[in-house]
């Protein structure tokens, strides 16, 4: 079995990105205040959703975290669900194209963290309530700052990664089993199943993007 | 010679224990959603939600244990070298 091209899941991700750019564009011609195409409504349905999922979960401003949100869940969505078409590779499968994801979160929680309250009050915040035992809790809390970007891309990497493995030894089975010129696709049954995964998948990546901002930037009301 | 020992009981080892745990766990948490749905079930929808999160929270766990396997997993000695070397040896 020849080696696979580095680049395929370079050009998948690109496909993910014109696809969505494609949807982007489209979505938001001729828009009218009371939807009445059903393209329209479902656009709406997505925004809405990912917005009280801020507002609900960081609090009344958070409308200006929900593009960011919104991106991360979209962009995660498409990426596992390119992989259940045939012939196409989801981009996500590979840890190298989630880690950049994570590591953006990560930083953007950060900006979003120190633009709300300062450098300093920031720091504050990870050196923890008693301030004489800040040489214990400041390594403890940015190894947990570490830690999260790591979980989250291996969290992702694992579902997406086993669902292709899974779907690629059942597609196989057959073929092992009986080695006809004729392909039986015998992942047809757990197709259901990849979806459900990337779903959710996609929609823990965003809950905990949403929960690590909120952490970051409700600094006044306590710890 | 122990050292591969103890690494194929670590690859064989690791990740059944991952799943075993994962798997009580999963059972605790959807007993208890199942439980609440029962007890509301004007609720059920916002429970269902619940619950499924919970549970890719728990399985995420054992996909760590799993990316742990795929690390080791080259690291295991060539079995045919391993044969030569017990007949041999």
């Amino acid at each position: 079995m020849e080696k696979e091209s580095p680049w395929v899941l370079l050009a998948m991700s690109g496909l993910v990105i014109l696809g969505l750019s494609v949807f982007g564009f489209a979505a938001t011609r001729r828009l009218e205040r009371i939807p009445r195409t059903r393209f329209q409504s479902f656009v709406e349905l997505l925004v809405s959703s990912l917005n009280n999922l801020a507002v609900d979960t960081i609090g009344p401003g958070a409308e200006k975290y929900t593009p960011f949100i919104g991106t991360v869940f979209v962009y995660i969505l498409a990426a596992n669900l390119l992989g259940l078409i045939p012939a196409l590779k989801s981009p996500t499968s590979n840890l190298s194209l989630i880690a950049p994801v994570a590591l953006i979160v990560l930083v953007t929680y950060t900006y979003y963290g120190i633009r709300k309250v300062g450098v300093l009050r920031y720091m504050k915040h990870l050196a923890g309530e008693p301030i004489w035992l800040a040489p214990l809790m400041l390594p403890v809390h940015l190894i947990s700052e570490l830690a999260r970007p790591l979980s989250l891309s291996i969290r992702l990497f694992g579902n997406i990664f086993g669902e292709d493995t899974i779907l690629l030894v059942l597609a196989g089975i057959t073929y092992v089993v009986i080695p006809y010129v004729v392909a039986i696709p015998t992942q047809f049954p757990v197709i259901p199943l990849a979806l459900l995964t990337a779903f959710v998948q996609a929609l823990v990546f965003t809950i905990l993007t949403t929960v690590y901002i909120s952490l970051a930037v409700s600094q006044e009301g306590g710890h | 010679m122990a050292y591969f020992i103890a690494l194929v009981l670590a690859v064989g080892f690791g990740l059944p224990i991952a799943i075993l745990s994962a798997a009580m766990a999963q059972a605790k948490a959807a007993s208890t959603a199942l439980e609440g749905i029962a007890r509301q079930p004007e609720a059920a929808g916002r429970i269902q939600t619940a619950m499924i999160l919970s549970l890719a929270f728990i399985e995420s766990l054992v996909l760590f244990a799993l990316v742990v396997l795929l690390l080791l997993l080259p690291r295991l000695p060539d079995t045919a070298l391993v044969l030569k070397k017990i007949a041999g040896g």
